[in-house]
């Protein structure tokens, strides 16, 4: 089988699952004007931008010869629910023979979730299904690691480029991990990729941390927000996200009984702001803020695709969560009309105000 | 000879160029329209600007913010590069430090500052349409045939109120027709018009945000009386506009660039009056290295590339030694 699937930031695990267990992997290319371009010609105008990405993606996808799409389901009163579904019409409209097989979380319907890990499995034994889940877990786990440290250091090298160079390098090395010597072998490599880098050493009052929160998709994919952990970087700032994939699978495949949820937590903390679960990623958007504003984090970029509802309602609590916790948000809609250089304009402002508030002073020149 | 601050503001419509001293006083301010010809205009304002106060003060220090604040920075070689943001809300500070919301309505954007203690505490800027910007009073200035200058006194002038959809500029010119078609005089449709644009700046910018007077107006737009009384109106509220308000940018550009050379000792990297004459070759090419074509900006000094900005990677940025 031929099996693709959206490009969501780095597409490592995925693509190693879908290897793993005998299948072809198609790896759409990181997504371009192209993708987009595909991607709105063949999408609903009013459709969010993930939708319209993802679409790109996936005609891509199916260019190289993909005959499965495998993805994740939605949230809640979320469009994005529907998407598989979208996906899978306006493809087939298209002429493409393709089938989508979608995983909702497995905490709320087992079956479907079984079902299409059943036929992921194929052939394999189940004990060596649980082997590649235990490994591929613990490959999350350690490129989430080193991608942190890597948006601590990218804020202080030298030689600019140089921290998204090791990241390449790091998804690569880590590409080729088949057993847990492998693993070992990789972790050290990266480890000493990472220790390498050359950095300027700032004074820690001079430190400045953001926390990216919003609507996963756009958070994670930099292709969709004008690569936002990059630009952060080179201005100088330290930056951590709202969403890893290793949390993801904690909170969306590992049954309730066996994980205690870093995303259980988020929500508990967001529930002041919003207390019921209204779709998307708005209820952990609030919770996040909470939580990297108790780890000290100087400011919040919040990402949301131009028109998401319920990135919309957290938009409109912000003045009050900002008032309450004295840290400074800025939101930025994305879609495929973004203009680079005025939003550009906006993050050096957010910048200057958020190095001026730290300094208390009245005016700061970098 | 004493020292002198330069602040160019190079914007849509207008180019503003200004020297303060070092107490931060205007010692000379010109406002050129911009025509298209960013390059152009700052050349024309740094000569007449040369005029004014070559030979009786020594340029220690240059700023530029406003979009094309990045190629001009490079062209007259300046110490600070800012942001439209900062730099009016730096201005602002200085010259009316009781102030703690600012409107800035410039040629293409609109902006709203909050502040509080003299620090920026939030801000947002226009993101989907033009509406209310200056280009879109100037257009419609045209289509009426009336000079920019009056359109404001043609407001005040209004005897009756006609309400005008606001939302979006295609809209609101429509409106405004058949409004006309209505029997409304033009300084009514110019009144009507004024205040539409405040309710939707007002509704756009601040939405949600705590609004606290004193309120400062500034930017092109701040010139226009019509505008002004329609804020007062909405707020119930007193709006200063400060003496400088069309040049407010440039003069917080000039004032960072003061703050900069003072804090860092640094000299100042300014090219000098002669810039002006200097051969600057700015032009752009698509990059075929990848599927994202990005459109690079090239930018050359007699001959040689002084900068490249513009794609993703970095490739073309990197490769480009400072000079």
């Amino acid at each position: 089988m031929k099996v693709t699937f959206p490009h969501m930031g780095s597409t490592l695990v995925y693509r190693k699952l879908v290897e793993m267990l005998g299948h072809e992997a198609i790896t759409p290319p990181k997504p371009s004007q192209r993708t987009i371009d595909l991607g709105v010609k063949y999408s609903p105008e009013f459709a969010c931008f993930p939708m319209k990405v993802i679409m790109g993606s996936y005609v891509e996808a199916l260019e190289k010869g993909a005959e499965v799409i495998l993805t994740s389901g939605g949230h809640g009163p979320c469009r994005a629910g529907f998407y598989g579904e979208m996906h899978k019409r306006i493809l087939n409209n298209l002429g493409y023979e393709v089938d989508v097989w979608v995983f909702d979380s497995i905490k709320r319907d087992y079956k479907n979730f079984m079902n299409i890990v059943k036929k992921l499995k194929g052939d394999n034994s189940w004990l060596r299904l649980w082997t590649i889940l235990k490994l591929l877990y613990q490959v999350t786990k350690d490129v989430d690691g080193f991608e942190m440290q890597l948006q601590t250091k990218r804020a202080y090298e030298t030689k600019k480029g140089d921290c998204t160079r090791a990241w390449d390098k790091i998804q690569h090395i880590y590409n080729s991990v088949q057993d847990e010597k492998g693993l070992k072998e990789a972790r050290q490599q990266c480890q000493n990729l990472i220790d390498e880098i050359p950095v300027m050493i700032i004074p820690e009052d001079q430190k400045i941390r953001i926390g990216i929160v919003g609507e996963i998709y756009v958070v994670m994919e930099s292709a969709a927000n004008m690569k936002m952990e990059e630009t952060l970087g080179s201005l100088g700032c330290e930056v951590r996200r709202s969403h890893y994939i290793s949390e993801w699978i904690e909170h969306n495949m590992i049954p309730k009984a066996f994980s205690k949820s870093h995303e259980e937590e988020i929500l508990k903390k967001g529930e002041k702001y919003i207390e019921i679960k209204i779709g998307g990623h708005a209820k952990e958007t609030m919770g996040n803020i909470v939580d990297f504003h108790e780890q000290g984090f100087d400011g919040i970029i919040h990402l949301m695709p131009f028109g998401c509802l319920p990135e919309l309602v957290s938009q409109s609590i912000m003045p009050k969560l900002m008032d309450d916790l004295d840290i400074p948000v800025l939101t930025i809609a994305l879609d495929e009309q973004t203009g680079t250089s005025n939003n550009l304009t906006r993050i050096e402002a957010f910048l200057d105000l958020i190095r001026n508030k730290k300094r208390n002073r009245l005016s700061k020149v970098s | 000879m004493d020292k002198v601050y330069l602040g160019i503001d190079v914007g849509s419509v207008s180019t503003n160029v200004v020297a303060i001293d070092e107490n931060n006083r205007v010692l000379s301010k010109q406002y050129i329209r911009t025509n298209g010809q960013p390059l152009e205009s700052v050349k024309t304002g740094i000569k007449k600007l040369k005029n004014d106060i070559d030979g009786k003060y020594k340029v220690a220090g240059v700023g530029t913010t406003g979009s094309g604040r990045q190629l001009v920075g490079i062209m007259i070689g300046a110490d600070v590069i800012k942001n439209e943001i900062t730099a009016h809300a730096t201005a602002t500070i200085n010259y009316v430090p009781s102030a703690n919301t600012i409107f800035e309505i410039g040629g293409q954007d609109s902006k709203i500052i909050f502040l509080d203690k003299g620090l920026i505490t939030d801000f947002a800027m226009n993101t989907v349409c033009a509406a209310g910007t200056g280009s879109f009073l100037d257009h419609q200035a045209e289509r009426l045939g009336i000079p920019i200058q009056q359109f404001g006194d043609y407001a005040l002038r209004a005897q009756r109120k006609v309400r005008i959809a606001g939302r979006c500029t295609v809209f609101a010119e429509s409106d405004m027709i058949s409004k006309q078609q209505f029997g409304f005089s033009k300084e009514e449709i110019i009144n009507g018009l004024c205040e539409a644009l405040v309710r939707n700046y007002i509704n756009n910018l601040g939405r949600g945000k705590k609004i606290r007077p004193p309120y400062v107006f500034q930017g092109g737009v701040a010139a226009n009386a019509g505008i002004r009384a329609a804020f007062e109106k909405e707020l119930g509220e007193q709006v200063t506009v400060p003496e400088y308000f069309d040049v407010m940018g440039a003069l917080g550009s000039a004032i960072l660039s003061k703050e900069y050379v003072e804090h860092t000792g640094h000299t100042t990297k300014f090219r000098g009056f002669e810039a002006a004459d200097i051969e600057f070759t700015p032009s752009s090419f698509e990059c075929s290295g990848c599927s994202n074509l990005c459109e690079v900006i090239k930018v050359e000094i007699n001959g040689e590339t002084a900068a490249m900005w513009g794609d993703k990677c970095a490739k073309w940025t990197n490769s480009v030694k400072s000079i």
